[in-house]
C-alpha cells in the first residue's frame, strides 16, 4: 500500500456555486448520485428524535459542517456534496430508511449513525444490496466483526477504548495507587444496553492478558432512579477503580451517590454520559479527578490535532454553541475521511472504485482534527483510531494521556473521584 | 348477504395486493406493504380477546418469545426457522398461560396492567440473560439466503409471506367471530355474569382466546425476525412497538369487529411513516407530536373507529342496514 | 452484613417514599376519573422542566418553586381534562387509555421541540449532602421528599376523609350516576381531580430535581412504576399508594443489592402481578365495586 499524504483542501476556482444543499428530499425517482454532472448524493441517517436525539442531532452536526466546508473548498472532483437526511429513531425505522434512501432515492453511499443497535441494522441494509456504508460514531464491536464487504468505520471501536483504559492503568494508574498490575482490583458498573454491555465484555477481555483482576461487574438500568445498590455492592468488592460505562443521568447518579456511601475509589468513566459538560456542572467537587476514555475532546494538544480550532469556530458559528460532546468532532472527521476517500476514488460512488480507495487510503496519527490516523483493515475498520484518556479537572475536561495528545499531567484528585 | 360480499370482497382485495409486487418494485414501497400486513395480523390478533371485552398490552412478551426463540434455534441449533416457526408458537402459548390466571381472575384494566407488567418483564430477562439471548446486543441472522433459512435478497418474498400471515390472522378472527366460541365471547362482553348465567364457561372462552392471540403473535414474531435480521431486546419486546401500536391501530380501525384491525393498520402504519419522512427533518420530535395529536383527536371523534365511519356511511347510501358489528357492548 | 442491610433498607424507604410521591397524583385521577393516564409521567417531567427553569434563571430554589410549580400543573391538569378526557368520558376505556398515550407523545415531543434532548439537573447547596446516622448514610434531598411526601399523604387522606370534596370525590368514584343523581357536579369534580392529580405530579417533580435529571423522555418509567404502585396499594386508596410505594421502595433496593441492579425493575413487576393474583383488588383495596373500572 502506498501511503499517501493527507490532500490539501482543492482551492475553489470560480467553480460555479451550487445553491444550499437541500434537506430531506423525498420522492419519487431521486437522481443518480454519482460522476458526470450533478452533485454527489450521500444518504445521512442519524436518529434526531426519540431517545438518542440530543447526541444523534449533535453527531449530524459535524458531517455537515464537513460537508459545507468541503463544498466551500471546490467539493469532490468538482462536484458539490449532498446529504439526503433521514431521521432513524428505531432500528426498524433505520431498515426502513436506509431502504428507501437505497432504493427510492438510489444513493450508493450511506453514512451515519451514533447509535450500534441503528448501525447494525441500518448497514446490512447496504451490505445487502453491495452499496456504501461509512458509520461514523458507533462502537460496537460487532459492526465491523461481520466483515462485510462495503462496510466501513472510521472510529474506533469498544475494544480500543477498554485497551486505551487498561493501557493507562498499566502504564500510570496503578503504581500511582501503589499497585503492581497483577495485585490491582478493578471493578466495572455498566449500564446494561449494547453500549455499556459490549465495553464491559471488551475490558474483560483486555484485563485479562494484563492480569488485572476484575472483581466485580455490576449491570444496571440506565433510567435507574437509585444507583445505591450499584455502589454498595461495587464497595464490597474492594476495588482500586471502577470503571464506569454510563450514559448522562447515570453517570451524574453514580458519582453523587458514590460520594455519598463513601466509596473511596477513583471513577474512570468511558465516554457516555461522563464526558458531558453536564456531567460535571451538575456534580461537582465530586465529578473532579474523575478519569474518562473517549473521542477526541476539545481540551487536546492542538499540535496533535490540527483543524481542530476551525472546527470549533464552524460549528459556534453555526450552531450558536460550543459543540456539546466529542461525537460532533469524530464525525466530523469521518465525513472528511469519506470525503477523501471519494475524492482519491474520482468522485465514483461504486463500491468497487470505493473499496479500492479505502484500501490506498492511510493518513498518520496527529494530522487530523481528531488526532486519528487512517489505516482500514480488511473487515472495513480504521484501525489506527485511538480514544485518549482525559480527565475532568477544575471544570474541564483535560486529555492527559498519551503524552503526545495531553495537554496537562494526570493527578490524582482525593479518593472517591 | 353481508357476510358472503365481506368475503367477496377480502379475496378481492386479496388478489389484487397479490399482483402489486409486479408494478411496485422499489423496496421501500414493499417495505411498508410488509410494515402493514404484518400489523395487519398483529392487530387482529390482538383484537381477539376483545371480542370478548378483554384488553392487553401484553402482546409485546408473546412477539418478543416467538422471535427470540425461531432466532435462537436457527443461529444457535441450525434449525430452519420455518420449523422453528412452530417453536415459536409454542413458547408463546407457554407464555400465555402464564398469563391466564391473571385474565380470569383480574378485571378490566388491572388485567391491561399485569399484560404489560410481563411484557416488560420478558424484556427484562431478555437484556440479562446475555448466555441465552446476547442480552443487549442481540442477535444477528447472518445472511445466507435461501426460501429454507427465510432469507432473500429482495423484498418480495417477504411481502408475500407477510401477506400470507395477515391473511391467516384476519382469517382466524373471522372465523372465530362467526362460530359458537365468537358468540361466546361478545356475549362475555356484553355481560359477563348474564352470559355465565345462561352456561357460557366465560373464563375458557377468554383463555382460548386469548391463546390463539398468543399463538399468532408468536407466529409473527418469528417472521419478523428473520425480516429485521437484528434482534435486540428493546425492538422486540417494545411496548410501543408491539404492545401499543397494534391496539392503536384496532382502536381506530374499529375494536372489537373483524375489519377494524384491517383498516386501522392500513391507516396507521402509512401514516407514521410519512410524517416521519416529511416531518422528521423539518424539527425533530413534529412527527410524533402530530402523530399523538392525530391520536387523541380520532379517539374523541370517531371513537367507533373507522369501521363505524364506514357502517354509518353505508347506511345513509342506502345499504342494508346491518347490526352494528361494531362493538356496542365494549363502550362504557 | 448488618450495616448493609441497614442501608439498603433506608435506601428502599427513601425511593419507595419518591415512587410514592409520583403515584399519589395517579391515585386520584385513576381512582376519581377513572382512567389509565398514560402520560402521568409526562406531567412529572413538565414540573420538573419548570423547577429546573425557574432555577437556572431565577435562582429559585427547587422547593420554593413548588408554589409555583403546583398551580402551573393543576392549571395544565385542568386544561387536559377539559380537552382530551372530557370529550370522551363514555367512551371505552381503552379509547381513554389512547387518547392519553397520544397526549403523552404530545408532551413528551413537546418537551422535545422546546426544551432539546440535553440532560438537566439542578445543583444546589445541598444535593450531595448526607447525615450519617451510624454508620448509615443518608441523602438529604431524598429525606426531604420523604418527609414531605407523608405531610403530602397525610393531607391527602385528611381531605379524602373529612372534606365534602374528599367525600364527592369518593362518590363519584363509586358511581358516577347516582353521585350526578344527588346533585354532583361531575364535569366540574373532574376537572378538579385531574388538576389536583397534575399538581400532585408537578410536586413530586419538584422534590425530584435536586437528585434527578429531566429530558424528554424521562416521564415513560416514572408513568410505569406509579401505576404499579397505585394498583398493588388498592385503587383509590392513598394510604395504600403510600404503603405499595414502600414496598415496591424495598423490593427494588433488595432484589438489587442481592440479585443484581439489572433485574430490580423485573423483580417488582413479578412481585405485583403475584400480589394482584392473590388480592386482586391491591393489598388495601377497598373490595368489590372499586375494581369494576372496566370495560362497561
Amino acid at each position: 500500500m502506498r501511503a499517501v499524504t493527507r490532500r490539501e483542501f482543492l482551492r475553489a476556482s470560480g467553480a460555479g456555486l451550487a445553491s444550499a444543499a437541500l434537506l430531506g428530499v423525498v420522492g419519487c425517482g431521486g437522481q443518480q448520485g454519482g460522476t458526470g454532472g450533478g452533485p454527489i448524493r450521500i444518504g445521512a441517517l442519524y436518529p434526531v428524535s426519540g431517545v438518542l436525539a440530543l447526541l444523534g442531532e449533535e453527531s449530524f452536526r459535524g458531517a455537515d459542517i464537513a460537508r459545507r466546508q468541503r463544498n466551500n473548498n471546490g467539493g469532490i472532483a468538482g462536484s458539490e456534496i449532498e446529504y439526503v437526511r433521514a431521521d432513524v429513531p428505531e432500528p426498524n425505522v433505520a431498515r426502513s430508511e436506509a431502504e428507501r434512501l437505497v432504493s427510492q432515492e438510489r444513493l450508493q453511499l450511506l453514512i451515519g449513525t451514533y447509535s450500534s443497535t441503528l448501525a447494525l441494522t441500518a448497514s446490512e441494509v447496504a451490505a445487502r444490496r453491495g452499496v456504501n456504508y461509512f458509520e461514523l460514531g458507533a462502537i460496537s464491536d460487532e459492526f465491523t466483526d461481520r466483515g462485510y464487504d462495503t462496510v466501513y468505520r472510521t472510529n474506533p471501536p469498544a475494544r480500543e477504548f477498554a485497551a486505551s483504559q487498561v493501557r493507562f492503568i498499566e502504564e500510570w494508574l496503578a503504581s500511582q495507587l501503589g499497585k503492581k498490575p497483577s495485585e490491582f482490583r478493578l471493578a466495572i458498573a455498566h449500564e446494561d444496553s449494547d453500549y455499556g454491555t459490549s465495553v464491559a465484555q471488551d475490558i474483560r477481555n483486555e484485563a485479562d492478558p494484563v492480569g488485572l483482576n476484575i472483581v466485580s461487574v455490576e449491570p444496571y438500568d440506565a433510567e435507574a432512579s437509585d444507583l445505591t445498590p450499584v455502589v454498595l455492592r461495587v464497595k464490597k468488592s474492594n476495588p482500586d477503580t471502577v470503571i464506569a460505562v454510563s450514559y448522562a443521568q447515570d453517570a451524574i447518579l453514580l458519582s453523587r451517590q458514590a460520594q455519598q456511601q463513601d466509596l473511596g475509589a477513583p471513577i474512570f468513566g468511558t465516554g457516555g454520559g461522563h464526558s458531558l459538560q453536564t456531567f460535571i456542572d451538575t456534580v461537582g467537587e465530586a465529578g473532579d479527578g474523575v478519569f474518562n476514555v473517549d473521542f477526541t475532546q476539545y481540551e487536546v494538544n492542538k499540535q496533535f490535532t490540527p483543524g481542530l480550532q476551525e472546527f470549533v469556530d464552524s460549528y459556534k458559528q453555526a450552531y450558536d454553541s460550543d459543540p456539546k460532546s466529542g461525537h460532533s468532532l469524530a464525525n466530523f472527521f469521518g465525513a472528511n475521511i469519506v470525503f477523501d476517500i471519494l475524492e482519491e476514488a474520482k468522485g465514483s460512488l461504486e463500491s468497487d472504485r470505493v473499496g479500492k480507495a479505502v484500501n490506498a487510503y492511510t493518513v498518520k496519527q496527529g494530522t487530523t482534527a481528531t488526532g486519528w490516523g487512517v489505516d482500514f483493515d480488511e473487515n472495513g475498520q480504521n484501525t489506527s483510531a485511538q480514544p485518549f484518556v482525559m480527565q475532568w479537572r477544575d471544570g474541564n475536561l483535560v486529555t492527559v494521556y498519551p503524552e503526545e495528545a495531553a495537554v496537562m499531567e494526570p493527578k490524582l484528585v482525593g479518593s472517591s473521584g | 348477504m353481508k357476510h358472503r360480499s365481506s368475503l367477496l370482497l377480502a379475496l378481492a382485495a386479496l388478489l389484487v395486493l397479490a399482483v402489486v409486487p409486479v408494478f411496485v418494485r422499489g423496496i421501500f414501497i414493499q417495505g411498508i406493504f410488509i410494515s402493514i400486513f404484518f400489523y395487519t395480523g398483529l392487530t387482529a390478533a390482538w383484537n381477539i380477546p376483545v371480542f370478548g371485552g378483554k384488553l392487553s398490552l401484553g402482546q409485546a412478551g408473546f412477539f418478543g418469545l416467538g422471535a427470540y426463540t425461531a432466532a435462537i434455534l436457527y443461529v444457535d441449533y441450525g434449525i430452519v426457522p420455518w420449523i422453528g416457526a412452530f417453536a415459536a408458537i409454542l413458547v408463546a402459548l407457554l407464555g400465555a398461560l402464564v398469563l391466564t390466571p391473571s385474565l380470569i381472575l383480574l378485571r378490566g384494566p388491572f388485567f391491561t396492567l399485569a399484560s404489560l407488567a410481563f411484557a416488560e418483564v420478558l424484556r427484562l430477562v431478555a437484556i440479562y440473560w446475555r448466555g441465552l439471548t446476547g442480552g443487549s446486543t442481540g442477535i444477528s441472522i447472518p445472511f445466507e439466503p435461501g426460501w429454507q433459512n427465510l432469507t432473500f435478497e429482495t423484498n418480495v418474498p417477504f411481502y408475500y409471506i407477510s401477506l400470507m400471515l395477515a391473511a391467516t390472522s384476519v382469517g382466524i378472527s373471522y372465523t372465530i367471530y362467526r362460530r359458537a366460541f365468537g358468540y361466546h365471547l361478545r356475549a362475555a362482553a356484553s355481560d359477563e355474569e348474564a352470559a355465565q348465567a345462561l352456561g357460557i364457561n366465560t373464563s375458557r372462552s377468554h383463555v382460548v382466546a386469548f391463546l390463539w392471540s398468543a399463538g399468532i403473535t408468536g407466529m409473527l414474531g418469528a417472521f419478523y425476525a428473520f425480516y429485521l435480521y437484528t434482534l435486540e431486546p428493546n425492538t422486540f419486546f417494545s411496548l410501543a412497538l408491539f404492545s401499543l401500536q397494534p391496539a392503536l391501530n384496532g382502536i381506530i380501525g374499529g375494536m372489537g369487529t373483524v375489519w377494524g384491525p384491517v383498516l386501522g393498520s392500513a391507516v396507521m402504519t402509512p401514516l407514521a411513516e410519512f410524517l416521519r419522512i416529511y416531518l422528521g427533518d423539518v424539527q425533530e420530535g413534529l412527527n410524533f407530536l402530530i402523530y399523538g395529536l392525530v391520536l387523541i383527536l380520532v379517539v374523541q371523534t370517531i371513537p367507533g373507529g373507522i369501521v363505524s365511519v364506514l357502517s354509518r356511511l353505508s347506511r345513509r347510501l342506502g345499504f342494508r342496514s346491518e347490526e352494528a358489528s361494531a362493538k356496542r357492548g365494549n363502550d362504557k | 452484613m448488618i450495616e448493609l442491610i441497614a442501608q439498603v433498607i433506608v435506601a428502599g424507604i427513601l425511593l419507595g417514599g419518591v415512587f410514592a410521591l409520583i403515584a399519589s397524583g395517579l391515585n386520584i385521577i385513576f381512582g376519581v376519573v377513572r382512567i389509565i393516564n398514560f402520560a402521568h409521567g409526562e406531567l412529572v417531567m413538565l414540573g420538573m422542566y419548570a423547577t429546573f427553569f425557574l432555577h437556572s434563571i431565577w435562582g429559585i430554589d427547587p422547593y420554593l418553586s413548588i408554589l409555583a410549580v403546583a398551580p402551573a400543573l393543576f392549571l395544565v391538569g385542568v386544561i387536559v381534562q377539559r380537552l382530551v378526557i372530557q370529550p370522551i368520558l363514555d367512551a371505552s376505556a381503552i379509547s381513554k387509555i389512547f387518547a392519553t398515550v397520544g397526549l403523552s407523545l404530545v408532551l413528551m415531543n413537546f418537551a422535545l421541540i422546546l426544551f432539546g434532548g440535553d440532560f438537566r439537573s439542578v445543583r444546589t447547596s445541598y444535593s450531595d449532602s448526607t447525615i450519617g446516622i451510624g454508620p448509615i448514610n443518608v441523602n438529604i434531598p431524598r429525606l426531604i421528599a420523604f418527609v414531605v411526601a407523608l405531610v403530602l399523604f397525610a393531607g391527602l387522606y385528611s381531605l379524602l376523609r373529612y372534606t365534602f370534596i374528599g367525600k364527592a370525590f369518593q362518590a363519584v368514584a363509586e358511581d358516577r350516576s347516582t353521585a350526578q343523581l344527588m346533585g354532583i357536579r361531575v364535569e366540574r369534580l373532574y376537572l378538579l381531580a385531574f388538576g389536583l392529580g397534575a399538581a400532585l405530579a408537578g410536586v413530586a417533580g419538584a422534590l425530584l430535581m435536586p437528585f434527578a435529571t429531566v429530558y424528554p423522555t424521562v416521564g415513560i418509567s416514572y408513568t410505569l412504576i406509579a401505576f404499579v404502585v397505585v394498583v398493588l396499594g388498592g385503587l383509590g386508596n392513598m394510604t395504600g399508594t403510600l404503603l405499595g410505594g414502600l414496598i415496591i421502595g424495598l423490593t427494588d433496593s433488595f432484589s438489587a443489592t442481592f440479585l443484581s441492579p439489572s433485574l430490580s425493575t423485573a423483580t417488582y413487576f413479578v412481585l405485583f402481578v403475584v400480589v394482584l393474583l392473590v388480592r386482586p383488588s391491591g393489598l388495601f383495596g377497598k373490595g368489590k365495586g372499586t375494581e369494576e373500572v372496566g370495560l362497561r
